[in-house]
């Protein structure tokens, strides 16, 4: 668990994106509990950032700035990312570092449950709880999954590009009760993976509609769907 | 190390990012404006391709936008911040998404050296990546600027895997001895 500065190399491999995907995203989360290794992969970002300034400069159009716009508009404001678990995670850490060379045994004890509910935690949040395949009626194609979780997150993936007019958009509704109606979660552009914002609805549930239309580029206008629907399907609890 | 104008876009691009925590969506006009074509620049050697480049830059204003918060002025700058950003969203492009195709034959083979010989020469980077074996400089040449994995590494240097992570690291290490 010490750093020996002079010849790790891990915090440099992060940085450059050498390591494999599992302990790239452990290096990631190791940033927020170790400020050592945060100092390091610091240092290694200033000494590389020379490189970032040899890059051509290539137009970045009004276009483009158009599209970050409106994708920032339709992204939820982010909650603060402590939750409970890391904020528990950090003062473990901080505690198993301070005293670690007096009571390893107590520490490595508290190190591996930590560790292993956060493992558990991990894998619950990656494990959709309601999953939904949105199909076209008429071909029976189908064009995207919405995968819920435990923790109310609610993504879209597609599954197939869906050919969106310049002046168009796909906006995706969910109706989870016929008397309030479908209600808009989410306007994209084109077909593209995207986390739905059901924040201020009931929690996501068993047989609970998806589906996607074609709509104006600035979403319906009406609040509800007026252009034809692409695809559709019911959740299901994930097995 | 840095020049005075560097300096004091470095100021306004942390300066900026901590406007955007607030929810200050000008703020991230003026990081647009500043740095998006420099940041389509970077994503591009990476991906070699201006749509996914853009996409690249694109999904990196999406997590500037929404983790503009996970970044400290006291703990590191913001303009590195901002590029690791865009350069892991290429990686991710690169590598994850699956829906890269390496061999277009228009593209020239990426060129190690090339990306040296336009550091400043009074770049400490520059002076120590001269001092390093060739093949050691140009892997984490290769692995930084253009995105290569280990295993592209070897296939491009051709040699076995473990001698492309060795010489990375073996490079990495003298790097750091070097600029201290």
């Amino acid at each position: 668990m010490t750093q020996n500065s002079g010849k790790n190399t891990l915090a440099a491999e992060f940085v450059l994106g050498l390591l494999d995907a599992k302990a790239q995203a452990d290096a990631e989360r190791r940033i927020a509990t170790d400020a050592v290794f945060a100092r390091e992969v610091e240092q290694w970002r200033t000494r590389f950032a020379e490189f970032d300034q040899t890059a051509d400069q290539m137009a970045a159009d009004e276009g483009l700035w158009q599209r970050i716009e409106f994708s920032t508009q339709q992204a939820p404001r982010p909650e603060k990312s402590e939750g409970v678990w890391t904020t528990l995670w950090n003062s473990l850490t901080a505690w198993r570092t301070a005293t670690a060379f007096a009571a390893v045994t107590a520490v490595t004890l508290g190190f591996v449950s930590v560790a292993s509910m956060q493992f558990a935690r991990d894998v619950a949040a990656r494990k959709p709880v309601y999953v939904a395949i949105l199909v076209n009626d008429n071909t029976k194609d189908a064009g995207a999954v919405v995968n819920a979780f435990a923790d109310g997150r609610v993504e879209m993936i597609p599954l197939t590009d869906i050919n969106v007019p310049d002046d168009k958009a796909l906006e995706i509704w969910t109706l989870w009760d016929r008397s309030v109606g479908p209600r808009s979660v989410g306007l994209i552009d084109k077909s593209r993976s995207i986390r739905l914002n059901l924040d201020a609805l009931p929690k996501t549930g068993e047989n609970q509609l998806f589906e996607i239309t074609l709509e104006p580029k600035t979403g319906s206008p009406i609040g509800r769907p007026t252009g034809p629907i692409l695809f559709k399907g019911t959740t299901s609890r994930a097995l | 190390m840095t020049k005075a104008p560097d300096q004091a876009l470095e100021a306004q691009i942390s300066a900026a990012i901590v406007r955007c925590a607030g929810g200050d969506r000008s703020a991230l006009r003026v990081i647009y404006d500043l740095e998006a074509s420099r940041m389509t620049g970077v994503a591009m050697r990476i991906l070699r391709r201006k749509d996914l480049a853009e996409e690249a830059v694109h999904d990196a204003f999406m997590r500037v936008w929404r983790g503009a918060r996970g970044f400290d002025p006291a703990r590191g700058m913001g303009r590195p911040w901002l590029f690791a950003i865009v350069r892991n969203r290429a990686l991710s492009i690169l590598r994850d998404e699956g829906r890269f195709e390496s061999d277009d034959g228009d593209a020239p083979e990426p060129e190690p050296d090339l990306a040296v010989s336009q550091l400043p020469e009074s770049s400490a980077l520059r002076r120590c990546l001269e001092q390093l074996e060739p093949r050691r400089r140009a892997a984490v040449v290769l692995a930084y600027v253009h995105g290569l994995s280990h295993g592209e590494l070897a296939g491009r240097l051709g040699v076995p895997l473990g001698t492309a992570k060795s010489w990375t690291r073996r490079g990495l290490i003298s790097l750091q001895e070097c600029m201290g």
